[in-house]
């Protein structure tokens, strides 16, 4: 098992040497006078990125020198830096990439995580009672309301979600994540963040129900076919328990798999719903970095979501190792 | 089995004399396939909003030519605006209402009538024929980054499951790394470049998803390893070793044909995913960029202008409908193909 990990650690580190050279390949593909005139807008727009910061980058990226050997030089300062978790200056904010990201990343994660439990807690019944009632009217339109919710964009229903319930009903706020008028405290500050989070959250809950619900509706279909739930009915077992013992617990062993794959999406932010509802998220941030042309930034949350998908896959296949006793790891 | 018997009544079932295969009407494996596929309701639903995309986005701009896709309504408008302003004059009030009448070139925002079926946005382009034009840039958009994704996992994902060993550890290693790049972060990179290197907006997203398809063909690549792996140990590979055929007609003569039913469904299910893709990405501004139209673009304008977002909904919604009548349509159409053509589906 330890051996197991190990190794299993010592290829993700090749990975992320893999990603790390794609995604400098590609930072060198811009040419630098419009990195240049990139950094002149930040500073007409009235934030002045100081000459340090820039010399700092160009430095670290090796910028300016185009022969084979400039590159490779430029591609190991960075990855040296990298291995030490300096990813450089933010142009835009004038603080290290990581503290830029990890100031940001606690409110993606907030709404990343109750939408995810509302969408176990939703899509997983509503799987199993399609399941059981394969073919009857139930199954129809729940799968036929789930496939609306995957073939939503999120921009478009978010924005909708927003125009009917924030602007013209009122009901919740449009945009932000706290009233910046009032000033709360406690309990009162909580509701404040709750009120600013639900739209956000609906949208979120309302697309992703649609493939964990189908998941799972396929999962227990698989389990339902088999002979132990034949033996089960044949003993005189009542439905309900053949159901919610003997059916339900083996279609959570890829339920709990996929949770470990959910790794990235936790932290990585929800880049559209947080730009429709102008959210300091971390995805909203990206976005905006990106605009601004702040390069340092955007290698850096690139970097990191290369990380997160890397130990998303990597927990993902030791969790199958533990939930499922047949599977044996090597 | 049920398949079979309902094919016993053949048209001219009374010969007895006559060999077997007269009395029964075979069915190739295909034809079952179709007959299954139209016999679920969603996959013919599906089938229909596809199609009707089609004819509107295709057959659109050249039947309805009232309007081009970047042709102004120059009819003009007038835009009226009142100020008031409230003097007191020896304690009696007096309100002054000063109305500006403003005449404006282009007829923009405006309400649906029968010049403009959908109105006009917030330049002045009639809205029903920029859906067309927008959807024949989306849905080619799909189809073209479908393709080249499925050629390029295809031929990948072969060569890795026939050879195995280094070849297929280099291939399988690569797509390990490709996964792990984030989706829409990434393109946002790759936008910038293009940004950078004077593009014309036209062709900018056709080059967008060329670069998708350099990261998106793991997917299909894994499935048709899985797939020939598994295949190659069979009796009839063997047969064809035998043959002496050449490698290449081995595996794209023998072993690719018996991965299309899965290529199939995941070509479909992929079409509907690419089409957020790019409306997201046209969305964000990075994909198709005005003045030309696409679903995403169309929406776009929102996310600036709160008054479009509320009271001209004519302006944003219909792209909205477009792009889900077209994911949905794909998803259906996919999921009727799954359903079709997997052998243990008993219905």
């Amino acid at each position: 098992m330890v051996k197991y990990i190990a190794k299993r650690l010592a290829y993700a580190l090749l990975i992320l040497l893999g990603v790390s050279m794609i995604i400098y390949f590609l930072i060198r593909l811009m040419p630098v006078d419009f990195i240049q005139d990139k950094i002149n807008a930040i500073n007409q727009g009235g934030a002045t990125v100081s000459e340090e910061t820039v010399n700092a980058m160009y430095e670290m990226y090796g910028l300016g020198d185009n022969s084979f050997l400039g590159i490779l030089k430029g591609y190991f300062n960075w990855l040296s830096a990298l291995a030490r978790f300096d990813l450089g200056t933010s142009f835009v904010y004038g603080l290290p990439v990581a503290d830029v990201i990890f100031e940001h990343m606690g409110i993606s994660f907030a709404i990343a995580l109750i939408a995810t439990i509302f969408e176990f807690m939703i899509a997983i019944p509503l799987g199993i009672t399609a399941a059981t009632h394969q073919y009857s009217l139930r199954d129809y339109v729940v799968t036929i309301l789930v496939m609306i919710g995957i073939s939503l964009p999120s921009f478009f229903f978010g924005q909708m979600l927003k125009d009917v319930l924030a602007l013209k009903l009122g009901w919740f706020p449009a945009s932000g994540l706290i009233d910046a008028t009032a000033s709360y405290t406690g309990i009162e500050l909580l509701l404040d963040y709750a009120r600013h989070m639900f739209i956000p959250i609906l949208t979120i809950v309302i697309l992703s129900i649609g493939a964990r619900m189908r998941m799972t509706r396929t999962n227990m279909l698989e389990v339902m076919n088999s002979d132990y739930i034949r033996t089960a009915r044949a003993k005189g077992l009542k439905e309900s328990a053949v159901i919610n013992k003997h059916a339900f617990r083996n279609t959570l062993i890829p339920l709990v798999t996929s949770l470990a794959g959910l790794l990235p999406s936790l932290f990585s932010g929800a880049i559209i719903t947080e730009q429709v509802f102008d959210l300091p998220g971390i995805g909203n941030i990206a976005l905006d970095a990106m605009n601004r042309g702040d390069i340092p930034f955007i290698m850096g949350y690139n970097m990191f979501l290369a990380l997160l998908s890397v130990l998303g896959v990597l927990l993902a296949d030791l969790m199958y190792g533990l939930v499922d006793p047949r599977v044996k790891l090597e | 089995m049920e398949e079979l018997k309902n094919q016993q009544a053949a048209p001219e079932a009374a010969d007895s004399e006559a060999p077997l295969d007269k009395n029964v009407r075979l069915m190739s494996p295909t034809r079952m396939v179709v007959r299954r596929f139209f016999r679920s309701k969603l996959s013919i639903l599906g089938l229909v909003m596809v199609i009707s995309l089609f004819l509107f986005s295709f057959l659109g701009p050249v039947i309805y030519t009232q309007w081009g896709e970047i042709q102004l309504d120059e009819s003009g408008k007038t835009e009226y605006s009142i100020a008031e302003t409230t003097y007191t004059v020896n304690g009696v009030e007096y309100t002054l209402r000063q109305t500006t009448e403003k005449y404006l070139k282009d007829n923009f925002l405006a309400p649906p009538s029968a010049e403009h079926i959908l109105g006009t946005d917030n330049e002045g382009y009639d809205i029903f024929v920029r859906l067309m034009y927008g959807g024949r840039i989306s849905l080619t958009v799909s189809f073209i980054a479908v393709f080249l994704i499925t050629i390029l996992g295809v031929v990948l994902g072969g060569v890795a499951g026939y050879f195995g060993g280094a070849v297929d550890n280099v291939i399988m290693r690569l797509s390990d790394v490709l996964m792990c790049l984030p989706g829409v972060p990434i393109l946002l990179i790759i936008s910038t470049i293009l940004d950078a290197s004077d593009i014309d907006a036209k062709y900018r997203i056709y080059l967008l998803m060329v670069y998708l398809t350099f990261i998106s063909w793991t997917g299909t690549a894994r499935l048709v390893r899985g797939q020939i792996l598994s295949l190659r140990e069979q009796e009839y590979m063997v047969a064809a070793e035998a043959m002496g055929y050449s490698t290449f007609r081995k595996i794209f003569k023998h072993l690719v044909p018996n991965v299309m039913p899965q290529l199939i469904v995941q070509m479909s299910l992929s079409l509907g995913s690419m089409i957020l893709y790019e409306a997201t990405l046209s969305y964000l501004n990075l994909g198709v960029k005005a003045p030309y139209a696409a679903w995403g673009t169309m929406i776009n304008i929102i996310s600036t202008n709160q008054d479009i977002l509320q009271n001209h909904l004519n302006v944003w919604v219909p792209a909205g409908i477009c792009i889900v009548i077209a994911v949905l349509g794909f998803n259906f159409v996919g999921d009727g193909l799954r359903d079709a053509l997997d052998p243990k589906a008993r219905r």
